[in-house]
């Protein structure tokens, strides 16, 4: 089933959670709502589920308005943060719940409840604990349990809040990529929501960084990591060194480098600013280029397979993080307190007062 | 040093008081609960039995003893259903939605604590009583409430109101609405969400506020006398039924019918420990369990 939200607003009292707010997901697609807390993420996945009440907008499920549908008709499926299984119930029965309060002429025999539930159980790998309260499950378990129990339904929607939130480093990598294998198998419209970038990208379809109740970019995860819409999806998306510059005439000159910006053929003598990953900066001993930047490697931390470099900017004393492969690092063994040239290999600009 | 050694070494439990600020502060204790507690519950059932066992039983078998153990069982039997049903009403609606009005709710609910039983009775009679507002309009239909059976129904429905709602609002608010969100989407109707989610999480906490608002209910004095009139046989409740009793010196009879009372009393205590104990071995039992799954 396709989503569609129109100009969704929903205000808090006085905050605004969401400010005409419009995405279109597609039937089979796995969506990621990426932001930081308060960006609005959750409350449109509480709007699509019905949960919250909206003050403007609609919600379409398969072109069909459903805005003043009440959760129980929208068949869709939701896991909570915190899972909200029923703490009194064994495992069985939270799957079970959903198909036992069926209205009596829809509602499965007994037979086909057990023989679902347990099929359900299987597919998420935890039939063996059936019997189980939810107390007595893991954190990883819990969360498949809540899964289990989202897709009894059968719904045309899977909405997840935070689904990995509460879970620790490992069993949250494993958990993103069962769940990605998963959504292959069934096929299932599925959108979670994540303040993770990591987990974004690797995990969706397609991305949809949000910030301050509005949309800031919406793309593949290809899209959103190297053509970012705008300063901000850049930032959230990972450490970014900040380079001051000036563009004037469709020329860029932001430090030691040059750039040609046809699309900024008009602008005259405008601040901008360049943004640099931290693993897209090169640091020599030595440099023909007269203008390249001196820095002072101020602390080095060897992180597994990379070494983080801090360094400050002889010029204008800002911090820089670069990031080198832990063989490059040993091959030019940099020291603390040495003086280098840095270089960005890849700028990406915008104008200071006019973000695109 | 080694002296000093030895002796951090005896106290095994270095935050404990010395020996002998606990037995000080223990006997006080004792002696405290002895004098104004123990002593005077012994002494109802020493006084009631002083004439030994036949004029107990005959004090609590005598006509208007069974009509004022009756007419408090049929205040207790109206009055807890109703302020059952009630206070999960109000503390489903404070703690599971946000509404205009709800601190004003929660400070009526409050109100029977805060009023005197005796103003409350008097609110009563100045409302239904033949000089009240409501009075005449009363009289004229026929219908007697003060000092009547159903005045002290009113009265012991009053002052017992906010035990089952104060002892579920804090526990509701502390589960959330996230179970019954999920029951919601997962295709409940409001009935059955509260049926099989949000009734079972409650159940010990309305358990003990029922208790609470029983033992309460039977023994409400204040209320109950204002708006009685005191009517021998028909509008006297056990309390009641004992100061009458004490009133015309007739001690053993007084005493007998207060150790009903005081029985009651230690019932509710030995029920409200065993509820209180019962959900604690739930509450241990999941910690326990939790404790495994999370090591699992």
């Amino acid at each position: 089933m396709s989503i569609e939200a129109k100009n969704i607003t929903k205000r808090f009292g006085s905050f605004t959670a969401l400010n005409d707010v419009s995405l279109e997901i597609r039937s089979g697609e796995l969506v990621a709502l990426l932001g930081p807390s308060g960006s609005g993420k959750t409350t449109l996945l509480r709007i699509i589920a019905g949960l919250e009440a909206l003050d403007g907008g609609a919600v379409l499920f398969d072109d069909e308005d459903a805005t003043e549908r009440s959760p129980r008709d929208r068949r869709v499926g939701f896991v909570f943060q915190h899972y909200a299984l029923f703490r009194h119930m064994t495992v069985f029965e939270n799957v079970a719940f959903g198909l036992k309060v069926k209205p009596r002429l829809s509602r499965p025999s007994k037979a086909e409840i057990g023989n679902k539930v347990h099929a359900l159980l299987k597919l998420v790998q935890l039939d063996w604990l059936a019997n189980q309260y939810p107390a007595q499950l893991s954190g990883g378990q819990r969360q498949r349990v809540a899964l289990a129990r989202a897709l009894a339904v059968e719904p045309k929607v899977l909405l997840l809040d935070e689904p990995f939130g509460a879970l620790d480093a490992k069993v949250r990598q494993e958990l993103r990529r069962w769940l990605r294998r998963l959504h292959d198998e069934i096929r299932v419209t599925s959108v979670f929501v994540t303040h993770d970038q990591e987990e974004a990208l690797e995990v969706a379809d397609r991305v949809v960084v949000m910030n301050g109740g509005r949309i800031e970019q919406i793309g593949s995860p290809e899209e959103i990591y190297h053509h970012p819409a705008n300063p901000f999806v850049i930032q959230f998306l990972g450490k970014v060194n900040l380079f001051h510059g000036r563009v004037h005439g469709g020329r860029a000159r932001i430090g030691p480098v040059e750039v040609e910006m046809p699309e900024h053929a008009a602008v005259q003598d405008t601040p901008a600013v360049g943004y640099v990953r931290p693993h897209e900066i090169e640091i020599e001993r030595t440099t023909p280029d007269r203008r390249a930047v001196r820095a002072l490697i101020s602390d080095i931390h060897p992180v597994g397979p990379v070494v983080r470099l801090e360094l400050i900017r002889q010029d204008d004393g800002e911090r820089i993080d670069v990031e080198l492969a832990r063989e490059r690092y040993h091959e030019m063994k940099f020291e603390k307190g040495e003086e280098v040239f840095i270089r960005p290999r890849n700028l990406r600009i915008f104008l200071k007062d006019n973000p695109p | 040093m080694s002296k000093s050694l030895k002796r951090s070494y005896r106290t095994k439990h270095p935050t404990t008081e010395p020996s002998f600020v606990r037995r000080t502060l223990i006997t006080t204790a004792l002696l405290f609960l002895g004098l104004f507690l123990f002593a005077p519950l012994a002494a109802v059932f020493a006084e009631a039995l002083r004439k030994g066992l036949s004029a107990y039983l005959a004090a609590l078998v005598e006509p208007d003893a069974l009509a004022a153990i009756k007419l408090t069982l049929l205040a207790a039997g109206i009055a807890v259903p109703l302020n059952l049903v009630f206070g999960v009403a109000a503390a489903w609606a404070i703690a599971k939605f946000e509404f205009v009005g709800k601190n004003i709710l929660m400070t009526l609910i409050d109100l029977p604590f805060a009023v005197s039983p005796v103003i409350a009775g008097l609110i009563y009679v100045l409302l239904f009583g033949l000089q009240g507002w409501l009075g005449p309009w009363l009289a004229a239909h026929d219908i007697r409430l003060v000092f009547a059976v159903p005045g002290i129904v009113l009265a012991t429905i009053f002052v017992t109101f906010p035990f089952v709602a104060r002892e579920l609002i804090p526990l509701m608010q502390a589960q959330g609405t996230e179970e019954e969100e999920a029951a919601r989407v997962l295709g409940a109707n409001g009935w059955q969400t509260f049926l099989h989610v949000t009734l079972p999480n409650i159940k010990w906490g309305l358990l003990y506020g029922v208790i609470l608002c029983n033992a309460r209910a039977m023994g409400e004095f204040g209320a109950v006398s204002v708006v009685s009139g005191h009517v021998r046989g028909v509008t006297n409740t056990l309390p009641l039924h004992v100061e009458i009793l004490y009133n015309e010196y007739n001690f053993v009879a007084a005493f007998a019918v207060a150790s009903l009372l005081a029985l009651l009393a230690l019932v509710t205590l030995a029920a409200k420990g065993f509820v209180h104990w019962e959900s604690r071995q739930y509450d241990a039992g999941r910690a326990r369990a939790e404790g495994v799954g999370e090591t699992a």
